[in-house]
């Protein structure tokens, strides 16, 4: 179970906070949405789960599994399960993509005891999981997401999600930049990821996203807080009414 | 006023001359260029070419001269100097302090490829063939000057028109002994029209070498028309080494040069390279890795000539430099008056692990001609610390994360070599310096 405990963030050597106060609990096997306008404090939220560096965290606590994650680097906290699916995934050229995977996989079995993959073992389980997103495994020899298109990136992060196996999944604006055929592989992929061991976390500013991967629960963040949280209607009256109502209770 | 090591070089010469290889007219041209070089002395710092590198000031010590080779290395100890290198399959050429050793050398070569050790060429060759085999392209260059007059032995390669040998051709030059000394090797190669080859020079130490030693290797290479070539040149020497190179390139029409420079060990290395398109259509791909820590010092100098209208010329130069230690790159593009049509772009970056490393970077392009396309970009940074974060959240620990993205920086100008197992060879060398110079910060904060 993830929970978030009235968490204030500010950027690292700068005085504006971002988030004020943010409550949140998500429980295994169930998927969440966070919806909201630009600049409500999304993204900082999902870097923050991952431990980003240039971000400090004033109050409040982030629970993972009923242990604090605030004090761990992200590499421990992936190898506790958490895992952040970038809205802008990066570039790393010359790191052929399939060795960033395995180095990943690799050291993510070793911290949690388990005995490291071969390059067959390994090279297997990729095909296997590349080919359910479409992913042809000759474009992975290619250093990581170098020339890739915004949707080759995106499913680039859910391969990287599946083959990890991480039992807390953030997905940042997963959507953006994404067309219809793209948009639902990547939900296709996400989809077959739900389990009930497993949580995630879905940021998106769009409703879109939520007709292919229906959440439990949707909350609205804005000015740094969660201002409401209901099912899954409440993303398609967000739809409708858009955001102006959160925007002027800030006012 | 001379230095020390400058009146030591010269005096050198008297002792050594009758036991360098050649005859009567190679010893006229060898006394000219000790002549030559006794007038220019080492180069120095107000020398606009020498800005960064004052070898007047660095090369405090001048080592006797190796004229003949006395070690006798074995074959596994060659195999553990070459480390990467060892598995490849190749034609293979060795020089062991300057010494062509005959044991170690490939016994045949293909059909179209002649190689014969530079030693016996001088000493077997007619006058003006000898004379011609040690005159440098270049003889008011002190450094070649000094190549002219000291070469012992290396490699002279004759690949015939149209021939493609089927492995790389070798040229292992290996530092052996527990002596200090200054090794002269030089290697002259011509290549046919339409030939296509590739040659790769390894400069290593042998188990036991002297921690302390001195290297001038000097290459002459005339391509043919529609030739290609790919010319590695890896240095991995190790300890408080001294590696003075020089490569002159002549480019015939529609012939294409690539050539790759690796230097990781060395404590001060400069890799001059002068390249000269001689007719229309030529391409040079010039492109190398320099890693260096501690007090090391890293000098690439390129002067490329687009003597003829029509070439294009690409540099891409990589630097990772650690500790105190200083890269240098300087890229000098000509284009001639006629040399219309002429596209030239260079490319420098340096990796800064420590705030106390040096990257000097000059581009210098002297177009005379108006219809040309020519650029230059240099940089110098930190590790990305967003990719850091990026391959930590994948569970990367940071040690391993910074040093995948060390590796990702060179990777790419290490890319450009084509052949696979001598890319998987360079990168391996890479990787070794890696692990073993660039301590990781653990815990950093």
């Amino acid at each position: 179970m993830l929970e978030i405990r009235n968490l204030h963030v500010k950027i690292a050597d700068e005085d504006t906070s971002i988030l004020k106060g943010v409550d949140l609990v998500v429980p295994k096997g169930e998927v969440h949405a966070i919806m909201g306008p630009n600049g409500s404090g999304k993204s900082t939220l999902a870097y923050v789960l991952a431990g980003r560096e240039d971000y400090e965290v004033t109050e409040g606590d982030i629970l993972w599994n009923g242990d604090s994650v605030l004090e761990m680097p992200p590499d421990e906290r992936a190898a506790r399960g958490v895992f952040l699916a970038f809205q802008y995934p990066m570039e790393i050229p010359g790191v052929a993509g399939i060795t960033f995977l395995r180095t990943a996989l690799n050291s993510l079995r070793k911290k949690r005891g388990q005995p490291e993959l071969t390059t067959p073992e390994f090279m297997k389980l990729l095909r296997e999981r590349a080919g359910k997103l479409e992913i042809d495994v000759e474009m992975l020899k290619r250093p990581v997401n170098v020339g890739f298109s915004g949707g080759e990136k995106k499913r680039s992060e859910i391969l990287q999600m599946a083959l990890l196996e991480p039992t807390m999944c953030v997905l940042d604006e997963t959507d953006s930049g994404l067309d219809i055929d793209a948009l639902r592989i990547v939900a296709d992929g996400v989809n077959a990821l739900r389990a009930p061991d497993r949580a995630m976390l879905v940021i998106t500013h769009y409703q879109r996203l939520l007709n292919y991967i229906v959440p439990d629960k949707v909350h609205v963040l804005a000015n740094g807080r969660i201002q409401r949280t209901g099912g899954k209607e409440l993303a398609l009256e967000l739809e409708r009414s858009g955001y102006a109502e959160f925007a002027s209770k800030a006012a | 006023m001379k230095t020390k090591a400058e009146a030591a070089i010269t005096e050198s010469f008297e002792a050594v001359s009758r036991q360098l290889p050649g005859g009567a007219a190679v010893r006229e041209e060898r006394r000219n260029a000790i002549g030559t070089f006794a007038a220019l002395g080492l180069p120095h710092r107000r020398i606009e070419e020498w800005k960064y590198t004052d070898l007047r000031a660095l090369l405090k010590e001048a080592f006797a001269p190796a004229v003949r080779g006395a070690a006798a290395p074995s074959e596994a100890e060659l195999q553990a100097a070459l480390g990467p290198l060892a598995g490849l399959d190749a034609y293979r050429v060795v020089v062991v302090d300057g010494a062509f050793d005959e044991r170690l050398s490939s016994a045949r070569m293909p059909e179209g490829l002649a190689v014969k050790p530079l030693g016996e060429a001088l000493a077997q060759s007619p006058d003006r063939i000898g004379e011609g085999l040690v005159r440098s392209s270049r003889p008011g260059d002190a450094l070649e000057a000094l190549n002219s007059a000291f070469a012992t032995d290396g490699a002279v390669v004759r690949i015939a028109d149209g021939a493609a040998p089927d492995k790389p051709v070798l040229l292992v030059f290996a530092r052996a002994g527990g002596e200090r000394k200054a090794v002269t090797t030089r290697n002259v190669i011509s290549i046919g029209k339409g030939a296509v080859v590739t040659l790769v020079e390894a400069f290593v130490a042998l188990p036991g070498a002297a921690k302390e030693g001195h290297s001038n290797a000097a290459t002459e290479i005339v391509i043919g028309e529609d030739a290609a070539v790919t010319h590695v040149k890896a240095n991995v020497d190790t300890g408080k080494t001294v590696h003075l190179g020089s490569a002159n390139a002549r480019i015939g029409a529609g012939a294409a040069y690539r050539a790759f420079q690796l230097t990781a060990g060395p404590g001060l290395a400069r890799n001059q390279i002068f390249a000269t398109f001689a007719g229309e259509g030529g391409r040079l791909d010039c492109s190398g890795v320099f890693l260096a820590a501690g007090d090391e010092h890293i000098d690439t100098t390129l002067v490329v000539d687009h003597a003829v209208p029509g070439c294009e010329s690409r540099e891409l130069y990589k630097g990772v430099l650690d500790g105190r230690a200083r890269g240098i790159f300087q890229g000098k593009v000509i284009v001639r008056p006629d040399a219309q049509k002429s596209d030239g772009k260079q490319m420098a970056q340096a990796l800064m692990l420590s705030p106390d490393a040096e990257f000097d970077s000059k581009p210098e392009l002297e177009i005379y001609a108006d219809d040309v396309v020519c650029g230059h970009g240099s940089t110098s940074a930190e590790i990305d610390p967003e990719l850091v974060f990026y391959c930590m959240s994948r569970g990367i620990p940071e040690p391993q994360a910074r040093a995948l993205l060390i590796e990702s920086f060179v990777g790419e100008a290490i890319e450009k070599v084509e052949d696979e197992a001598i890319r998987a060879a360079l990168m391996a060398m890479a990787r070794e310096w890696l692990s073993k110079r660039t301590a990781p910060e653990p815990g950093r904060a």
